[in-house]
């Protein structure tokens, strides 16, 4: 893949970036500079990616994802449980910056533990499929929709009792 | 029985997830069908998650254009300061090793032969590193295997 359509495609999976690192550090600011980051690592080795083994989307993630875990340890180095670390909720910036429009669903999405948040974006909001999340979150394939619907039953249980 | 081979009259639970995303096998799909015909309480979680997709799908959670991102990307300010950051840092070496060497070979209180022997020694060295220096940069851009986590 030529540097400039990588660049293109990067460009155009940074919001999606942005929204998926939020929810695992619980923070927009962190979160820009976990996408910065993981920009940064891609385009100083773009040869890394192998396009025969799958879209760039799940791969750009997944870098996101870990550049991220590697925030959180970096934070905490005492800890090495990720998801007890990453079960902040956003910070006043953070949700600020979430319109108002969608501001119910944040702040639902936000009294979830972090890998419940994450599998929900990773699904419903960058319509990833379940064998690309499996990739991603290094779980199973079967896993991934059990977690899934226990995600999507907590939030529901959360968006009912906030309405 | 797992969650995977539920008969008709029960709750299938993740299943409706699965619908939902259209990750289920045919046979799956027809059980879910046939299941949510008859059971109020699937039914309208399927429908309740079906909502709950298209509503974060519709949402916005991040709200950085793209600009901003490619701004992100091509941080003239990051790599311009690196690049005259690596550039001081050599011109620097070099200008340094360059006037030790011009003083040396100038110098009247070194004798010729033992100048010759010393050159040699360091542009052995100096040679020596470059080899392998050379060898190592080869070695890290055709390794197909350098990704390979061990």
């Amino acid at each position: 893949m030529k540097n400039d359509d990588m660049k293109q495609q990067l460009v155009q999976m940074g919001n999606g970036a942005h929204a998926l690192a939020t929810q695992i550090l619980g923070n927009a600011d962190d979160a820009a500079d976990a996408v910065h980051d993981a920009f940064a690592k891609v385009l100083r080795r773009p040869e890394a990616y192998d396009a025969s083994n799958g879209p760039l989307k799940p791969w750009f993630f997944r870098i996101v994802r870990n550049r991220c875990i590697d925030l959180i340890r970096r934070r905490r180095p005492a800890d090495d449980t990720v998801d007890e670390l990453i079960d902040a909720t956003p910070g006043p910036e953070g949700l600020a910056e979430i319109s108002q429009r969608d501001e119910a669903l944040q702040q639902a999405l936000s009294e979830l533990p972090s890998g419940q948040r994450e599998i929900i974006v990773l699904r419903d909001y960058l319509d990833l499929s379940y064998v690309e999340i499996a990739d991603i979150q290094e779980i199973a394939q079967g896993t991934v929709m059990s977690r899934l619907h226990r995600a999507r039953m907590a939030l529901k249980k959360e968006l009912t009792r906030d309405e | 029985m797992s969650e995977h081979e539920k008969s008709v009259d029960q709750h299938v639970g993740e299943l409706l997830s699965g619908m939902v995303d259209g990750e289920l096998t045919q046979q799956q799909r027809q059980l879910v069908s046939l299941h949510c015909e008859t059971c109020d309480e699937c039914r309208e979680n399927l429908e309740n998650l079906r909502g709950l997709r298209q509503r974060i799908g519709n949402s916005q959670l991040s709200e950085l254009g793209e600009d901003q991102w490619r701004e992100n990307m091509n941080d003239k300010k990051v790599t311009t300061s690196r690049s005259i950051g690596w550039l001081m840092l050599v011109g620097g070496l070099l200008a340094i090793a360059g006037i030790f060497l011009i003083a040396f070979i100038l110098s009247d209180e070194i004798h010729i032969g033992m100048k010759l022997i010393l050159i040699a020694i360091y542009g052995g060295l100096a040679t020596l590193l470059y080899s392998v220096l050379r060898q190592r940069l080869i070695e890290q851009k055709t390794d197909k295997y350098k990704d390979v986590e061990i």
